[in-house]
């Protein structure tokens, strides 16, 4: 057989197998560099679009949110002779468009993206439940990404 | 009251008490239980990460596995067409019987062991050797090539890792003169434990150990990169449980067998442990577990040899060392050293 002899480093190589260990101990004992997601939420900054809420009552029901969606994730709903409008979550894209052009600002980015829904039903969401926002059990601890020098990545608290 | 006395002299007398209850059956489930979890731990903190902790989160998560148990024994089994159907479905459960059963041969105390023989020393690796013919059978019977490629991966470690074992037993045997356990744990009460008197066969036997139970860096038979999980790629259900848990049974077999030949068993019998016949067992127990500690924590340091590379290892390295190990113990006994 061809492949029979061990090419490169010997199997015993003892000055190799210690120096395993050694690494194996040394990240033993450092800090870990993950964080418990749910309960630990890595701060995505002011900037972060995420899920929309409706604010109904300063709505003016123009229509341009729906018009301007690239995804056609925005509808229109007619509820008491005043159209409001819903939205699917299976088509929208977080593109903010919507929350930009509305004129009097009764849309808001949450900046939440992580909800799990039961069903497929339950991402059409008409005006109201559109306008109670994306569900928040419990607010997370948010934490920051920093770069550490010697360890690379590090989280610091917000 | 006479029959309430009864049940417990039969509960607690050596024959039903060793195989069933410690160090058998009900603390090997919860022993398996803790270093499965413990080996994910290590892994996990190895590579900065948490692990397993949200199936009972004060612990940190440590019935993890009693979950994938409860898993494990609703999934539905699935028997493949083309299998040997009673091959298929008799070798794991003899498989893990044959990896339980030495540990009968452990005794707990110089009074209490469940097999009374003077050759116990040989009753473990002799019942040990059995368990993988069955991984043999197991992967022949599957119908599959993988399968059948890891039980001749099996086949192929098992010569090579059983000769070094025995022969880093018979040089304990020649070390102590002895072939019993009770005996050799006896002999190391002097503080002059085996793996002072005798390391090279400490070393030879614990890498064959790794070798036996498939740890990292000898996991060639269920080589999950290359070959699946070798023979039980077919096995699904509480069937894969037990060809998995097989390989941790007999790790615990063997480390008990570690801890009193190589690590002075019950000794040092301080306070606590001379009260009763069966609390000595204790100490032997702590010192397996602290060597299966160190066995799991292997497979976050190592990465995973080449057949021919664990082959080599164990032909050309490994016997050569338990060979040198017995010419060491007869060098011992030459110079008239008395064991114990």
């Amino acid at each position: 057989m061809k492949g029979a002899k061990t090419k490169g480093k010997p199997v015993v190589d003892v000055t190799g197998h210690l120096q395993a260990f050694g690494t194996g101990v040394k990240y033993l004992l450092q800090p870990r560099m993950t964080v418990r997601y749910p309960e630990v939420f890595q701060d995505f900054g002011p900037n972060y679009r995420g899920m929309l809420k409706l604010y109904t009552d300063r709505c003016i029901s123009c229509t341009l949110c729906a018009r301007i969606c690239p995804s056609n994730a925005i509808k229109m709903y007619k509820t008491d002779a005043r159209k409001y409008p819903g939205i699917t979550y299976q088509r929208c894209i977080f593109c903010g468009f919507c929350a930009d052009i509305c004129p009097v600002d009764a849309l808001e980015m949450s900046g939440v993206h992580d909800v799990a829904y039961a069903g497929l039903e339950e991402q059409v969401q008409k005006p109201e439940d559109f306008s109670k926002g994306p569900p928040i059990e419990k607010p997370p601890r948010k934490v920051k990404p920093m770069i550490d020098e010697k360890r690379g990545l590090r989280y610091e608290r917000v | 009251m006479d029959i309430i006395q009864f049940l417990l002299d039969l509960l607690f007398s050596e024959a039903v008490f060793v195989p069933l209850i410690f160090p058998g059956l009900l603390t090997l489930t919860v022993v398996i239980v803790v270093i499965i979890w413990f080996e994910r731990k290590l892994a996990a903190k190895v590579q900065l990460r948490y692990g397993p902790l949200y199936v009972f989160k004060p612990l940190g998560g440590i019935v993890q596995l009693v979950a994938d148990l409860v898993k494990f024994l609703f999934a539905e089994l699935i028997v493949p067409k083309g299998a040997d159907k009673r091959a298929f479905l008799l070798s794991p459960v003899i498989l893990f019987t044959f990896s339980v059963a030495p540990v009968v041969a452990i005794p707990l105390s110089s009074g209490y062991a469940a097999v009374k023989s003077d050759l116990t020393l040989l009753i473990v690796p002799a019942l040990l050797t059995l368990a993988p013919i069955f991984v043999l059978i197991l992967g022949w019977s599957s119908d599959n090539k993988f399968s059948f490629i890891g039980g001749l991966r099996e086949g192929y470690m098992m010569m090579a890792y059983e000769t070094t074992m025995f022969v880093a037993v018979l040089a304990m045997a020649v070390t102590y003169s002895s072939l019993s356990l009770i005996d050799i744990a006896g002999k190391q009460s002097n503080g002059l434990w085996g793996i002072v008197l005798n390391p090279l066969a400490a070393f030879a036997f614990f890498v064959a150990m790794l070798m036996t139970t498939a740890r990292f860096p000898f996991d060639v038979t269920e080589a999950e990169s290359e070959i699946v999980i070798g023979p039980y790629t077919e096995y699904s259900g509480i069937y894969f449980g037990l060809c998995l848990g097989a390989s941790y049974a007999k790790l615990y077999v063997l480390s008990l067998f570690f801890a009193v030949v190589f690590l002075g068993g019950w000794n040092p019998l301080i306070w606590p442990l001379n009260l009763n016949p069966i609390l000595p067992g204790v100490a032997v127990l702590v010192k397996a577990f602290l060597v299966m500690l160190f066995c799991v924590f292997l497979r976050s340091v190592y990465p995973r040899f080449r057949i021919d590379q664990a082959l080599q290892l164990g032909w050309h390295k490994l016997l050569a060392l338990s060979v040198a190990s017995v010419v060491l113990a007869l060098v011992l006994i030459g110079l008239g050293f008395e064991v114990g």
